[in-house]
């Protein structure tokens, strides 16, 4: 049997049921799913715009005021040595984010050649001051792209050198979410834009995930996940299994880098609980082999090597290391061992050894060495800081103001050498 | 009932015993079978066929790739009640979105392995492919009024699509759902009951396989194609508003796209369907790559085109426009993607017979009509004992009736790394697996339990930069060993076939020890796990 007629009623009938259940599918769908369904369709990005719950980024406070691990004396030398003295022509980027997430937004200092916290803040998110001091035959540092603003990112001496570094470093250093960002075109982004599109940006095994990983908890906690771009849901806990994942001793500044952001998570999981129980139990089993591992790798004069992760076989079988590489990772080491409860300490005497040896090695330095090396002791400098739960800037300009013209008497720092 | 029982009975003639020695007179006998349960000798023959393509799948070895995640996926759905809507089963897949367009036959086809094992899975495609050549035959048999043409229609289908049909995968389900609406719309005489067939169908088919969309775009070709020949014929568009067939298909259309909608996912299938051949990683599989028409595949379907070229230009029936519609899109797409000509198969065979033998009938006009074939209770009879006889011999039937279970070694294909598998259940691997994408699943389905499979052949899950490093290792690009630190990887699983370049460097790399090597499959494993 067949059917002879389709009256034209039935037809539109048809339509309006066709329109409706397309319409209820879509409308049914949650949030996610549509954006999921529009960025198939249409490519629009698939990812939420994650609120971000503070104007002010959160701060982890360190635990510890040890004047037995640098004194008031050494700590002022060592944060003499890395002022941010730049040169105003071509400057770099990855220096400038160093000095700023050390020294913060509020330094000023006496030295007129110094650039102050808000000279660094204003030469990373205004493009007129990078202009510059690169001029226009390199591509901007801020990059707009249609929905946020991208930061270039690279081996080129006028490129942000790691992925989100520029992002962490000012959130470290305390900028605020709604501080405008100058563009080459624009003048209406925000930091917010930044941060947002970093997050649709963000992909989980890509090279460096530690300073994205640091900036989102330091941000958007207690939220523990979101959506990126192509709609992958990642959460703190994949941060963590992607900050653990794989050898050691990989990742940038010998691994160490990824030590100090999963030590950041968990201090985060303290207050906000980011993590699962299991995600926390990860972080934390391997911060206690990291420890275990430092506590043999060490050698005798203090300083640990770029192979830590070898163990006691890091002293028995040494690598020839270069000095700044020996600095990378003591001075590392020291700074995520001074946001870490004692459970995760190695014995006390390796850490006053190591700071022994990074002191004395970073007065040594003569200003062209730090200049070589800014960035490498620049986190020494915020690591003693941490040691004497002090800030950097807060201490530099009482110090400054307590001594002045100390700077130039030599004494001081040869005490310090023979120490 | 109870008529029957008032009826007379019917008066029985006892033929008088015949003398030792002496035959029987068959002719004697009365076919006492009901007409309706009578058939023809030429119904035999195509059972005797089909039944022969059905053992012959039923014997064919289960492939080692992909079919494997679709059972562990059907696993996962059928023991925890729900659907995943991120990759449950690739560590270094966490979080990204899946939208399980299979469900339906990974479920079944994880009940059916549970309760027939091997046996159920091969007899189970074997149906699948049965099924869709039966399906064409009839149609070809019922346009052509040939045997001849119908049985070629039919072969040619199984030539073209030999190597998918190999590989048993939901697709095989998706296929026979494609060859049951290529065998209604193409159907003179459309039954009112394929107004609720066909919507039903793309329910079921969206639930099945994501090439649901093929059959609504299949519908929406047919409904065009007879737009465009009223207007060619009329002249004018008003034609379009009163033809019935327009109606139908156009109204078909409509209802077998939001019949599709019906399934755990709604319009986000839609979404899935349309973005997952824009998936980057796929470029990297040659089933997925534009098709080389220098391969044997390439070639044959270049002849065959070419042969549908040159029978469009001579035949003398009406060409309609859904014919080159859809003959030219599944075209395209087949050269686009090779996996298309699943679809462009049956399509082309049905065409290609229908014009042949139009084009073979105006030169040789004798036998115009199918010569009539009688229909008796004994060819029921021939029937229904072959299609006994196959099942009963096939292995499923042997798995169904005697609980016989093929072994391992012949129920799976040659490359599949049993042994090697069986080493790494019986010996763990600490931590994160690379293994190659062809080998994740089964690793995945009979290695040990919560294995860390680096891919599996589900690669538009992988993320990209999960898969980039893949190939970076596959293909020893420059890092590739750092990949494997970077990873944490703790034990490799690869093929001597396709990997002896990257056999050599491991073996020549201080940091791994072989744990296992056979023949066909070697496992390294770190000397200091990460």
């Amino acid at each position: 049997m067949s059917i002879r007629t389709i009256p034209t009623a039935a037809i539109w009938g048809i339509q309006l049921f066709v329109i409706g259940a397309f319409a209820a599918s879509y409308a049914l769908a949650t949030p996610a799913e549509q954006k999921i369904l529009l960025y198939e369709v249409t490519g629009r990005s698939a990812a939420e715009t994650v609120t971000v719950p503070r104007d002010k980024p959160l701060m982890i406070e360190p635990l510890y005021d040890d004047p037995e691990v640098v004194s008031d004396e050494e700590l002022a030398q060592v944060l003499a040595q890395i002022v941010p003295r730049f040169p105003k022509k071509q400057l770099k980027p990855n220096y400038v984010e160093h000095a700023l997430r050390t020294w913060w937004l509020k330094a000023k200092f006496s030295d007129p050649t110094v650039m102050s916290g808000e000279d660094m803040k204003d030469y990373l998110v205004d493009h007129g001051r990078y202009l510059a001091s690169w001029g226009d035959e390199v591509e901007p540092l801020l990059q707009e792209r249609s929905a946020g603003v991208a930061i270039r990112w690279g081996k080129e001496t006028c490129a942000s050198v790691h992925h989100d570094h520029w992002l962490a470093c000012l959130t470290e250093a305390g900028m605020s979410l709604e501080e405008p960002v100058f563009t080459p075109s624009r003048r209406n982004w925000t930091a917010n834009d930044v941060l947002q599109e970093s997050i649709r940006d963000f992909r989980l095994d890509e090279v460096e995930t530690e300073w994205s990983a640091l900036a989102f908890g330091l941000w958007i906690a207690p939220q523990k996940s979101w959506r990126n771009r192509s709609g992958r849901e990642l959460s703190f806990d994949l941060m963590v299994d992607r900050l653990i994942r794989g050898d050691k001793k990989l990742g940038v500044c010998a691994g160490t880098h990824r030590v100090y952001s999963l030590m950041a998570l968990v201090r985060l999981d303290d207050e906000y609980r980011i993590l699962s129980t299991e995600g926390r139990q990860a972080a934390w089993n391997h911060l206690e082999k990291v420890r275990d591992l430092i506590a043999v790798s060490q050698f005798p004069d203090g300083h640990w090597p770029s192979n830590w992760p070898d163990g006691a076989e890091a002293v028995t079988k040494p690598v020839d290391d270069e000095l700044f590489k020996k600095v990378i990772a003591t001075g590392h080491h020291l700074e995520w061992l001074a946001i870490a409860p004692t459970e995760l300490h190695p014995p006390r005497d390796r850490i006053l050894k190591a700071a022994r040896w990074v002191i004395k090695t970073t007065v040594a330095q003569t200003p062209t060495d730090i200049g070589q090396r800014y960035t490498f002791f620049s986190h020494v400098g915020n690591a003693l800081s941490l040691w004497r739960k002090k800030h950097p800037a807060d201490f530099w300009m009482k110090w400054e103001a307590e001594h002045p013209g100390w700077l130039d008497t030599p004494a001081d720092a040869t005490a310090v050498l023979n120490q | 009932m109870s008529g029957t029982l008032l009826e007379e009975p019917p008066v029985e003639t006892h033929p008088e015993p015949s003398p030792a020695g002496q035959q029987m007179d068959l002719s004697l006998l009365e076919d006492r079978v009901p007409d309706q349960w009578k058939s023809s000798r030429r119904l035999t023959a195509c059972v005797v066929v089909l039944g022969v393509i059905y053992f012959y799948f039923c014997l064919k070895p289960l492939w080692h790739t992909d079919l494997w995640g679709h059972l562990s996926y059907g696993k996962m759905i059928a023991t925890s009640h729900t659907l995943p809507t991120t990759e449950p089963l690739m560590p270094l897949a966490k979080g990204v979105p899946m939208v399980d367009s299979a469900w339906l036959s990974q479920v079944l086809g994880y009940f059916t392995i549970t309760a027939l094992g091997y046996a159920g899975v091969q007899g189970f495609a074997a149906l699948c492919i049965t099924a869709a050549s039966a399906l064409l035959l009839h149609r070809a048999l019922v346009r052509t009024r040939s045997l001849f043409f119908a049985m070629t229609a039919m072969v040619v289908f199984l030539w073209l699509d030999w190597a998918p049909l190999v590989v048993v995968r939901p697709q095989l389900t998706g296929l026979v759902c494609f060859l049951v609406l290529l065998h209604r719309t193409t159907s003179r005489h459309p039954r009112a009951s394929d107004w609720l067939l066909i919507p039903l169908l793309h329910t079921l088919w969206a639930n099945l396989h994501g090439s649901f969309f093929i059959g609504v775009c299949w519908l929406g070709a047919m409904a065009f194609g007879r737009a465009i020949d009223l207007i060619r014929r009329t002249g004018t568009l008003r034609s379009l508003t009163h033809d019935l067939t327009l109606r139908r298909q156009f109204l078909w259309f409509e209802l077998a796209a939001v019949a599709a909608l019906v399934n755990p996912y709604g319009i986000g299938l839609y979404g899935e369907v349309l973005s997952f051949g824009q998936n980057s990683n796929l470029a990297s599989l040659t089933e997925w790559q534009v098709l080389d028409v220098r391969s044997l595949h390439g070639t044959v379907f270049i002849a065959t085109l070419v042969l549908l070229v040159w029978l469009y230009r001579i035949t003398p029936r009406r060409v309609a426009s859904w014919e080159v519609l859809t003959l030219i899109g599944l075209s395209v797409g087949s050269l686009w993607s090779a996996r298309f000509m699943v679809w462009w198969a049956p399509v082309a065979a049905l065409l290609l017979v229908t014009h042949a033998r139009a084009s073979i009938q105006r030169w040789f006009p004798w036998q115009a009509d199918l010569a009539p074939s009688p229909r008796t209770g004994k060819w029921s009879l021939v029937s229904v004992g072959m299609v006994w006889i196959f099942f009963a011999y096939s292995s499923l039937g042997m798995r169904v009736m005697h609980h016989r279970e093929p072994a391992a070694e012949r129920a799976l294909s040659s490359f599949t790394p049993i042994a090697a598998v069986k080493y790494l259940h019986e010996h763990p691997p600490q931590g994160q697996v690379f293994n190659t994408y062809e080998w994740g699943d089964y690793l995945q389905w009979a290695g040990p339990e919560g294995v860390q499979v680096f891919v599996n052949s589900h690669a538009h899950l992988v993320p990209r930069d999960v898969w980039l490093h893949y190939m970076q290792v596959i293909e020893e690009a420059d890092g590739w060993a750092d990949i494997l630190d970077r990873y944490g990887v703790n034990a490799i699983l690869l093929d001597h076939l396709n990997r002896n370049s990257l056999i050599k460097r491991l073996k020549d790399d201080v940091k791994w020890k072989i744990a296992y090597d056979d023949q066909q499959a070697i496992v390294f494993v770190r000397r200091k796990p990460i």
